[in-house]
């Protein structure tokens, strides 16, 4: 009944999954045990899901699965098969920055940046349902998320003004997805 | 930080599930796995096959009656927290599910890992065994229900074999009818993701809430982390029963609270301070749980 942990890895169970990331069908064999976290760094080389503490502590690995933020290092990959997921890469278009980073951008809202992937999803995430928070709305639905240089005044502040250009600019509206 | 070698199985029925749970047993189930995937991470658990239950929809549900609540395991804290039905027909669920860790966990976390994981720290161990609940287990042969007191029976510890899997979790609607009971959910933690150093949860059924000074019929009171399993406390619950609320029953249920919770010190609170904790904040969710009782509508 026990799995042989010392296997070489190519012994090891796999299964083949097919996964839409920022709108491109990826499939690949994959151990079980791969985290989503490590499938979007290693097998869709998305460099902008960061691996920070790896047990659901920081959001630094924060996406979108089907329209919900998940920390993606408690999901495995296999876990996501036929599912679309988002990633901070899938917001900009065009080589132009999505508002929200924008915003982050504008305001300073990062410091050593390592955090800033997981901050701008839970921001767009927070303006989809949102598009005016207050600042006590901004800090609940931001508090999965954690910035080690505690930067939180600039990331609030950020958020603002990503909320002020977006409903400025009717074109910027973001898709309730 | 990357957990060990694992089968993976995904049942789309509870009947399978159970199959796989009595074939496999020392297999893991995985609902949210907001909790199992911290402790596969840190290797602490290393299990060989992985049950994931997300696919069983049979468990995804709420059934809120007039006379009992009824909530499936796989409900995610989120749906709990939104849902204005059960907001309005047993408002401690929403509060206390609203209440576990930041908005994120909360898409992802369930009603039965949580009591699964049994731990003396969680929202609604404490409601549980408050609110009078109790817990129905399934396995390929049979049907079981455990009142909650009986369910956790240690720190992180309950009495659920290993062939079975929670389906849900019940409540009798009777001591609480909506337009004479409040209810609240009140703890102190220092962030979103840590535990509550202390939280407490109560409920007041009043006897006529539009008397000038309404008398308390019956209150209820759960602690979380305030002991190695969730604690009821009937002697405080006593304290304010069969008169209106007032400082001096609230200094009684008080000053009980910090002689019958028996915490375990932890690096942010040794125990008098967890005992003061407790203390105050009985006194609070009584005096909260008495004005929603009172109040038209009831606020949330």
């Amino acid at each position: 009944m026990s799995i042989d942990k010392n296997k070489a890895v190519d012994e090891r169970p796999t299964r083949e999954v097919s996964i839409t990331v920022n709108g491109e069908e990826i499939t690949s064999e994959i151990e079980p045990r791969i985290k989503l976290s490590d499938f979007l760094r290693y097998h869709a080389n998305l460099n902008g899901v960061r691996v920070g503490c790896e047990h659901g502590a920081c959001g630094a690995c924060t996406v979108s699965v089907n329209g919900d933020l998940v920390k993606s290092c408690l999901m495995y990959a296999v876990q996501t098969d036929g599912d679309e997921i988002l990633t901070v890469e899938g917001l900009s278009e065009n080589g132009s920055l999505h508002p929200v980073q924008q915003a982050f951008h504008e305001s300073h809202a990062l410091q050593c940046g390592f955090c800033t992937s997981g901050f701008v999803m839970s921001t767009y995430d927070l303006l989809t349902d949102n598009p005016s928070p207050s600042r006590e709305q901004t800090k609940k639905h931001l508090s999965s998320n954690i910035c080690r240089c505690t930067g939180y005044q600039n990331i609030y502040e950020a958020v603002d003004r990503a909320a002020e250009n977006i409903s400025d600019d009717e074109s910027l509206k973001l898709e309730d997805n | 930080m990357k957990p060990a070698a694992f089968e993976y199985h995904l049942p789309d029925s509870v009947s399978e599930a159970t199959r796989l749970l009595a074939e496999l047993p020392e297999a893991e189930l995985m609902a949210g796995n907001q909790s199992l995937g911290i402790a596969m991470s840190n290797r602490v658990a290393t299990p060989d096959h992985i049950i994931d239950i997300n696919g069983l929809t049979e468990l995804d549900y709420l059934d809120i009656g007039d006379k009992k609540i009824e909530i499936g395991a796989m409900v995610r804290h989120r749906d709990m927290e939104k849902s204005s039905a059960l907001t309005e027909a047993f408002p401690i669920l929403s509060i206390s599910a609203g209440k576990i860790a930041g908005p994120v966990v909360r898409n992802r976390g369930t009603l039965g890992g949580s009591i699964g994981e049994a731990d003396p720290g969680g929202n609604y161990p404490s409601v549980l065994v408050a609110m009078g609940g109790e817990i129905e287990l399934l396995s390929t042969d049979h049907t079981r229900t455990v009142d909650a007191t009986d369910y956790f029976t240690a720190d992180t510890t309950d009495s659920i074999n290993e062939n079975e899997l929670i389906k849900c979790a019940r409540f009798s609607k009777k001591p609480f009818p909506s337009h004479r009971t409040g209810m609240a959910f009140l703890r102190k933690k220092e962030a979103a993701q840590s535990w509550p150093i202390v939280s407490v949860a109560s409920a007041v059924r009043v006897a006529d809430p539009t008397h000038q000074n309404p008398v308390i019929e019956e209150a209820r009171v759960g602690y979380a982390n305030a002991s190695d399993v969730p604690l009821r406390l009937q002697s405080v619950e006593a304290a304010i029963e069969g008169e209106p609320i007032s400082e001096q029953t609230l200094r009684t249920a008080g000053e009980r609270a910090y002689d019958e919770v028996q915490p375990q010190s932890e690096l942010h609170a040794d125990k008098t301070y967890k005992r003061e904790l407790a203390c105050e904040l009985t006194k609070r969710v009584f005096r909260r749980s008495y004005d929603r009782a009172t109040a038209e509508p009831i606020v949330v």
